[in-house]
């Protein structure tokens, strides 16, 4: 498949939205009880990077009050379930978002809010902040829009607990386990060596 | 207190609450204090830095503010592009000490006298500072980055916005 074309692009969406291919047949009943009961409890670590960061207190507090849905905002990233990357990364915010993401247990999955997570958004030219997120951190749902509405990130939410619970797609963490190399060589590419340490230096140690 | 100021340096009043005063670098310390002991342009409000690439200077204006907030005094310095290197404030002024590592990271301006001037919001960064304005933003992010498919239908609308603004204005006035 043509992947580096814009329809080549919309083929693979089209090919990961079909039913037949989706992991979903292949799930055990306990599986899909799991998955129903992870959709429904979202713990939220949110990452105010940017300036898209402004949206996030209006859906927590009773404007809009994403509780209902099952989304709570916690304090650290062993607590959270989701991160939301609001907005512009700059290097400096990246290196520390890598992190959080890192501290994170599994199944753990990210949101990137806003443009700018996307391709750089307004700061496509800017030489400080990265313009794909999904290079460096596996983003199991963007939302764009400059900045999104408080409704694009409920709908986000919503999409998201959808895909958990339907097991549509191979959700990201998994992929970041798997592929580690391809997302550490990317990361490597702008931070130099002076980045986080790896699985194996995060490992060492743990059965001892 | 103004006049008294006015009396000893060329004072230029720019706005009728914003004055200037250019002076030699050599003589920055000396006078800021002085100032700041004559006056009650007491607080270091910023250190603006512009970079004139075809003088081969930057000037940095280091703007003081009253102590009421009413009046805004702009002390400009120049200094050469290519030694740039300036004594620090930070016995006046403790909050230059932030301003001062801002602009060595992004100027390369050396503030002797001032031991934080290691990486701030750039974290191992590598290029020519990226303010200066011989650093082709562009080139770097062409080289460090590659876009998303797609991105390249976003075009350039200057000159459309323009058409568009005159038409309607022509419009407007023809009523
Ligand atoms: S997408 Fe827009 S609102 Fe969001 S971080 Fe970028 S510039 Fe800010």
């Amino acid at each position: 498949m043509p992947e580096n074309t814009q329809e080549g692009f919309i083929d693979q969406q089209k090919v990961l939205d079909n039913e037949e291919y989706s992991i979903k047949n292949t799930q055990s009943i306990i599986q899909k009880a799991v998955d129903w009961f992870r959709a429904r409890s979202m713990f939220v670590l949110a990452y105010g990077t940017g300036c898209g960061a402004i949206e996030m207190p209006p859906i927590f507090t009773s404007r809009y009050d994403i509780e209902r849905l099952g989304v709570v905002g916690v304090a650290t990233p062993r607590q959270a379930d989701i991160l939301i990357v609001s907005g512009y990364c700059s290097y400096k915010t990246l290196k520390r978002v890598i992190r959080s993401y890192e501290q994170m247990n599994e199944p753990k999955y990210v949101i990137g809010l806003g443009s700018c997570t996307i391709n750089g958004g307004m700061y496509w030219d800017s030489y400080n902040t990265i313009k794909k997120l999904d290079e460096y951190l596996p983003v199991d749902m963007y939302i764009n829009g400059c900045m999104p509405r408080p409704e694009a990130l409920i709908e986000g939410f919503v999409k998201l607990q959808d895909n958990i619970r339907n097991a549509k797609s191979e959700a990201g963490y998994i992929q970041y386990r798997e592929n580690n190399a391809f997302y550490r060589a990317n990361q490597e590419k702008i931070f130099g060596k002076n980045t986080t340490p790896t699985f194996e230096e995060n490992f060492a140690g743990m059965n001892q | 207190m103004i006049e008294f100021l006015k009396k000893h340096y060329e004072i230029v009043e720019k706005a009728p609450r914003l004055y200037k005063l250019q002076i030699e670098s050599d003589k920055l310390v000396e006078i800021l204090s002085s100032v700041s002991i004559n006056s009650n342009f007491i607080t270091l409000s910023q250190i603006a830095c512009t970079d004139w690439i075809e003088d081969e200077v930057f000037a940095l204006n280091y703007i003081l503010t009253t102590k009421e907030r009413d009046k805004n005094l702009m002390v400009e310095v120049r200094i050469s592009r290519v030694h740039c290197s300036l004594p620090t404030l930070l016995n006046l002024y403790p909050q230059a000490q932030v301003m001062e590592r801002d602009l060595h990271e992004m100027y390369g301006i050396n503030f002797r006298g001032n031991d934080t001037l290691y990486d701030f919001a750039l974290e191992n960064w590598n290029e020519i500072p990226p303010l200066r304005r011989e650093f082709d933003t562009l080139a770097y992010v062409n080289e460090h980055f590659d876009f998303r498919i797609g991105r390249e239908d976003n075009k350039d609308v200057k000159a459309e916005v323009k058409r568009r603004k005159a038409q309607a204005k022509e419009s407007k006035d023809g009523k």
